[in-house]
C-alpha cells in the first residue's frame, strides 16, 4: 500500500476510559483543550493521519463461527482502548516522545506504542512453513 | 445515558492472533487463503477503509508527562492487539455480522468492534456538565 517515504507508520492506542473521574469540570475543560491543541498541532505537522476516540459501546465476537457475541467491558477501565492516533514519523523514538506529550497521562491514560505492519506476521511464517513443507517434498529420499 | 449516534466507521480489533499454533502447513495454507479471501470481499464491496497488522514490539508510555516507558504489552498475552480493521458497516449489528464472518474466529481469534466517534465520549459528557452549570 502507498507509503513512498522513509518514514515508518505507527499507532499510539490510549488506553484508560476512567481517567476523568474526579475532575472538576474545569480540569475537564482544560485537558479537551490540551488535547485537541495537541491532536491538531500533529495533524498540521503531517505527523498525525488519523485518529478517533472509539464509543464505550461495543462487541466482542469469539468462538467457533463467530457464535460467542458479548457487550465489551469497556465502561470504566484503566485497560480499555479509548481511541488511537495513525502516526507517520522517522521512527519509534519519534512516536514514543509523542505519547509522552499525550495530555491525559497526567490523568492515568497509557498509550501503547505500536509499529504498523505491512505484513501479518502469522502471515508471514505460515507461509514459511508452507514453503518448507514444500522444500521437503520435493526432496527426494 | 447519552443516545448513542448511529456511527457509519467501525475500527475491528483483533485478539489472540497466534492462530497458526498446532496447525500443519496444509492447514496454516487453508487458513491464509481464507481469510484473504475474506478480507478481499469486504475490500471489493467498499468496506474495508483501512487496517494493517501491528509489529510484535510495543511500548507502553504511562506516567506523569510519560517519563515511564515500558515494554509490553506481550503479543502472546490474550489482552494484546495484533491488528486492526476500520470498517464501514449500517450499523453495529452490520458490524458484528462482518466481524462473525471471519474465518480466523476458528482459530481463537477475537475480534472487538467498536463505534469510532468524532469527538470523545468523556469530552462529551464535559461539555454538557459545563453547559448545564452555565
Amino acid at each position: 500500500m502507498g507509503t513512498p517515504t522513509t518514514k515508518s507508520d505507527y499507532m499510539l492506542l490510549f488506553r484508560g476510559t476512567d481517567w476523568d473521574e474526579g475532575l472538576s469540570p474545569e480540569q475537564l475543560q482544560q485537558v479537551m483543550s490540551n488535547w485537541g491543541n495537541w491532536f491538531q498541532g500533529l495533524i498540521d505537522q503531517g505527523k498525525v493521519l488519523s485518529g478517533h476516540p472509539l464509543t464505550n459501546e461495543g462487541k466482542i465476537v469469539s468462538g467457533k463461527k463467530g457464535r460467542t457475541v458479548a457487550d465489551g467491558p469497556f465502561a470504566e477501565s484503566k485497560e480499555a482502548i479509548g481511541g488511537y492516533f495513525y502516526l507517520q514519523v522517522l521512527d519509534l523514538d519519534e512516536a514514543v516522545a509523542i505519547a509522552q506529550q499525550c495530555p491525559g497521562l497526567d490523568y492515568g491514560i497509557q498509550v501503547e506504542v505500536r509499529v504498523v505492519a505491512e505484513r501479518c506476521a502469522m502471515m508471514e511464517r505460515a507461509q514459511e512453513a508452507a514453503a518448507q513443507a514444500q522444500q521437503l517434498a520435493g526432496t527426494p529420499a | 445515558m447519552s443516545s448513542t449516534t448511529p456511527a457509519s466507521e467501525y475500527i475491528f480489533l483483533f485478539r489472540g492472533v497466534h492462530w497458526d499454533k498446532g496447525l500443519s502447513p496444509e492447514q496454516l495454507q487453508h487458513v491464509m487463503g481464507q481469510l484473504v479471501g475474506w478480507f478481499d470481499a469486504l475490500h471489493q464491496q467498499g468496506k474495508v477503509k483501512s487496517g494493517h497488522p501491528l509489529g510484535d514490539e510495543s511500548t507502553t508510555v504511562e506516567g506523569r508527562r510519560g517519563r515511564m516507558i515500558a515494554d509490553g504489552p506481550f503479543v502472546e498475552s490474550k489482552e494484546a492487539v495484533g491488528g486492526y480493521l476500520v470498517v464501514q458497516a449500517k450499523d453495529l449489528e452490520d458490524a458484528v455480522a462482518i466481524a462473525r464472518s471471519c474465518p480466523n474466529l476458528d482459530y481463537g481469534t477475537s475480534i472487538e468492534v467498536r463505534p469510532l466517534l468524532e469527538e470523545c465520549p468523556v469530552f462529551r459528557r464535559a461539555k454538557e456538565i459545563l453547559a448545564s452549570a452555565a
